[in-house]
């Protein structure tokens, strides 16, 4: 056996690691962790707000998978086309959940995401809550699938400011990750 | 006018619009892979509904524990229409339904009421 799942198994359990996903994501996977993501916290006793906080981050990141990941795989019957790849963890650190997720994107792509994400980085609670109410009411930006509201509704629900990274993958194409702490 | 029903999915919410009861019903998580597809046909039949009617009391009923970011940006929309509505002449009396430990779910309901300034809001907490 070429890889060692025992030992990879070990390793995620010893990190605080509840889930850990890796391959396309399509909207019925995301229904499905998500239940279940939701009954494992509630039995930890976590309360209502932060197993809705966690679920709300989950939920955002998965779909910005299944909307924007480079990473494509075969057809879909269910979706529009293909199915997009994209990596997940949720754990426990220092007492708190957090969220962890990656894909790829195209090289193009990085500044935007960078900058969006440096400017929600510097507000606090009241100012992201004023731009989320602003956005929401400004219409859908054209090149967004969804409302553009994510990244805000994600740092609204985060504990800390949201750390993100890019590592070069090919020509084209950079490994984006985000780690939101609840 | 026919009523609008869709049944619940998982991910999607139950919707009961009734043009005889001025009634719009709207119940359960929403979060679609697209909501703006999802919520089409909800906007097209208010649209008509708005269209037909004398200006009346419309009551919109919700109760929506979970809304994605692009589900909360429809329902904006949604009040957007409704407000629209207030201004030729309608009363718009919109029921809050939440449970009462769900401190998020009232902060989504005061921050739409906050953004939808003409309508009557009611928070209605429910307890288990």
């Amino acid at each position: 056996m070429g890889f060692d799942l025992l030992n990879f198994h070990r390793e995620l359990a010893k990190q605080g690691i509840i889930f850990c996903f890796r391959g396309p994501v399509s909207q019925q996977v995301i229904e499905g962790i998500g239940q279940t993501l939701r009954q494992k916290m509630e039995l930890e006793d976590a309360g209502m707000t932060t197993v809705k906080k966690v679920f709300t981050i989950f939920v955002e990141q998965m779909q910005n998978v299944v909307n924007y990941s480079a990473e494509k795989v075969g057809e879909d019957e269910l979706s529009d086309g293909e199915l997009r790849v994209g990596v997940l963890v949720v754990g426990r650190e220092d007492n708190r959940f957090y969220v962890l997720c990656g894909n790829s994107v195209l090289k193009e792509q990085t500044e935007r995401i960078k900058n969006r994400l440096d400017v929600l980085r510097e507000m606090n609670e009241e100012q992201l809550k004023a731009f989320y109410r602003e956005r929401r009411k400004m219409g859908a930006s054209l090149d967004s699938k969804g409302a553009g509201l994510g990244f805000i509704d994600m740092a609204r629900k985060a504990g800390r400011p949201m750390e993100y990274g890019f590592a070069p993958l090919d020509n084209q194409h950079e490994f984006f990750s985000i780690k939101v702490v609840i | 006018m026919e009523r609008l029903i869709i049944e619940a999915t998982k991910s999607t919410p139950y919707i009961f619009f009734d043009p005889e009861a001025n009634l719009l019903r709207i119940k359960g998580e929403s979060y679609p892979e697209n909501a703006a597809r999802f919520y089409t046909p909800v906007f097209l039949w208010l649209e008509e509904y708005l269209s037909l009617q004398n200006p009346n009391q419309i009551t919109v009923d919700l109760e929506l524990p979970y809304l994605n970011s692009s589900s909360s940006k429809a329902l904006m929309n949604l009040f957007e229409m409704l407000e629209d509505a207030v201004g030729s002449g309608y009363q718009v009396l919109v029921n809050w339904r939440y449970d009462d430990e769900d401190e998020l779910s009232l902060e989504c309901g005061e921050e739409l009421q906050g953004d939808a300034p003409s309508l009557t809001f009611d928070f209605i907490p429910h307890v288990k």
